[in-house]
């Protein structure tokens, strides 16, 4: 029965080739759309929890009721001993966070985050386009990154700006470290951030970044610490992570937009698949029917509009892929950038063939409905 | 002679109660090998319904079709879809030949859709394009065809798989008289050789001297006519 399918169903196909390329060109813009809104909401939550996720650290500990990275609280500088003293912590250092104001070389001031780094510099820029994230253990010098030179009014090493009245150096320039809250980061040593940082004194720091040690439960750790200091709430980088991607996604306003964007995305992507893959089936239609009372079985029939539409799905989707794996290339030093995962774009890849088999299967009932006098009378 | 294909008491009605319409009306019927069958009649007289019932294409609503002997089972597709790819041979008013295969696949698809080996099909498809003048044309496409030559393509498809029954609703309706008449004939001598029934639906009456039998239907009913007075009928209605 393979003997017929196939070249039928490529025969078919590939007989109007404008039609042909007119479908493929269609469903590729269909999961175009639909991947752009998904990979758009994927950058968003991967910029959300960036820093957290780059620290590579196991256990973050913070002050209670810590609702996202950014907004992190002071918590006592001593919390850093007391951490690495507990049995099963093998590292711990400090970060701190706060908000402060910088004042371009020629005056303009704009808000930003500041971001203070232990000896170790955990919790730093994960790739550096110029400069040395090393520089930042130097006084007064930050780094930024290169998406926010124009924001910040600094383009080169060495040029400088004021924060709360100090100095910031630029010492080097990050890649692809952006912000979610629009903000941009700026990374310094813990002991520049407390000059640049008015609400926290030199005892105090936002959170304590810790290292399990080999073959030890991270749990067990984890409820050691609760045990043995008072007042603070500790997470493992998985959880911390989520917990800041679902206050951001799901309780501000701005969140919810970006979901219900990215389902509409996929929607409307699935709905132009479906409706371009049944158009094409309809336009064979007399075909289908003439096969019909020749003495095709229906199987037959389904499996030459199956192996349409998964080819030409197929075919769509990989074009698909090519344009938006050239959007995300595209857009990776935009402050908006689209992102996936492997999981995600399994997903998308298998949620979108499913529309091609969900659009076969209604051309199929389509055809099966004809009334046999209008296949004697094509 | 032997019997290829019987009506017994066969009635279609659409709708129910007083909106009831029955389309055919207690028609008993049976076809002989190699036997050639015109069925005529006006416009919605049944003639599409009673082929499509034939063609076990349509239930009917009372009544039993018998191939072979065999009572259809209208309520089982896939027996219907075995029937039709076995025993049944279809022609169509516009041949309705697959635009997109060549007229050597069009041919091909049926002989293997009907589980011929790939010997058998190549030897019976040289030998009905030699027989229909369409080697040549082999090929070529649907669309490259005059609808005369795409009409001996139909005939040769219908034929291929070698069915005992071949049905061909209006053949000639788009074709000029010497065209259609040129291939009726050709239909009529390729089912004979074949000893296949063959019954074809027309509108045309001055085709109806060339066939065995001529059937008419009036209203659902139907009646066999004498070829004498049929050929009395075509000597006023012929140009």
């Amino acid at each position: 029965m393979h003997s017929i399918v196939i070249p039928i169903s490529i025969r078919m196909l590939t007989h109007n080739q404008m039609r042909l390329i007119m479908t493929v060109i269609g469903i590729a813009i269909a999961f175009f759309l639909a991947a752009a809104q998904i990979g758009l909401m994927v950058g968003w939550i991967n910029t959300n929890s960036a820093i957290i996720k780059h620290a590579g650290v196991d256990i973050w500990v913070m002050a209670e009721e810590t609702r996202a990275f950014e907004y992190g609280t002071a918590i006592p500088r001593h919390r850093i001993q007391q951490v690495a003293s507990i049995p099963g912590v093998a590292w711990a250092e400090g970060l701190l966070t706060s908000w402060s104001l910088w004042q371009h070389p020629h005056g303009e001031r704009i808000n930003v985050e500041i971001i203070g780094l232990d000896r170790s510099l955990v919790g730093g820029p994960w790739m550096l386009l110029d400069g040395a994230t090393e520089n930042v253990i130097q006084p007064k010098t930050v780094i930024v990154d290169e998406l926010h030179q124009k924001l910040l009014g600094v383009y080169n090493l060495g040029d400088e700006a004021e924060m709360q009245g100090s100095r910031a150096i630029i010492g080097g320039f990050s890649k692809g470290v952006r912000t979610f809250t629009a903000l941009p980061f700026i990374f310094t040593s813990i002991n520049n951030a407390l000059d640049y940082s008015p609400s926290y004194n030199d005892e105090e720091i936002t959170y304590v970044l810790a290292r399990i040690a080999p073959n030890i439960d991270a749990n067990d750790v984890r409820n050691r610490i609760i045990k043995e200091i008072n007042n603070i709430e500790v997470l493992t980088t998985d959880e911390f992570a989520e917990r800041s991607v679902k206050y951001w996604m799901l309780e501000t306003g701005v969140g919810i937009t970006v979901i219900i964007t990215a389902l509409l995305g996929l929607l409307v992507g699935a709905v132009i698949m479906s409706q371009t893959l049944f158009a094409i089936t309809q336009d064979h239609i007399a075909n289908y029917a003439t096969l019909l009372a020749l003495g095709f079985h229906q199987k037959t029939l389904r499996q030459i509009v199956l192996a349409q539409s998964l080819s030409l799905g197929g075919l769509g989707i990989i074009i698909g892929s090519i344009l938006f794996f050239a959007a995300c290339n595209a857009s990776a030093r935009s402050p908006i950038p689209l992102e996936t995962t492997p999981t995600v774009s399994m997903g998308l890849i298998a949620f979108s063939l499913l529309c091609c088999i969900a659009a076969s299967w209604f051309s199929i009932r389509a055809i099966f409905k004809l009334d046999p006098v209008t296949v004697f009378h094509g | 002679m032997k019997s290829i294909m019987a009506c017994q008491g066969i009635s279609k009605s659409y709708g129910s109660g007083d909106i009831l319409e029955r389309v055919l009306k207690r028609v008993d019927l049976e076809f002989f090998e190699g036997q050639a069958s015109v069925l005529v009649g006006p416009s919605g007289s049944g003639k599409t319904t009673l082929l499509s019932i034939l063609g076990c294409l349509l239930a009917p609503s009372e009544g039993q079709l018998l191939i072979a002997s065999e009572a259809v089972n209208f309520s089982d597709k896939s027996s219907l879809t075995e029937v039709r790819r076995q025993k049944l041979g279809f022609i169509f008013q516009h041949a309705q030949l697959l635009p997109f295969l060549t007229i050597e696949e069009n041919l091909a698809i049926v002989g293997r859709n009907a589980g011929m080996d790939d010997d058998d099909i190549k030897q019976r498809l040289d030998g009905l394009l030699y027989r229909l003048e369409l080697k040549a044309m082999r090929y070529k496409h649907p669309a490259q065809l005059s609808g005369g030559q795409r009409q001996r393509v139909a005939i040769a498809r219908a034929l291929l798989h070698r069915p005992s029954i071949v049905l061909a609703d209006e053949p000639t309706a788009a074709l000029d008289w010497n065209t259609g008449k040129t291939v009726v004939e050709l239909l009529l001598e390729q089912a004979r050789m074949e000893k296949a029934v063959l019954v074809v639906v027309t509108h045309d009456t001055r085709m109806l001297p060339l066939f065995d039998r001529i059937l008419s239907i009036a209203d659902g009913i139907l009646s066999e006519q004498a070829q004498t007075a049929a050929a009395e009928n075509i000597f006023y209605t012929q140009p």
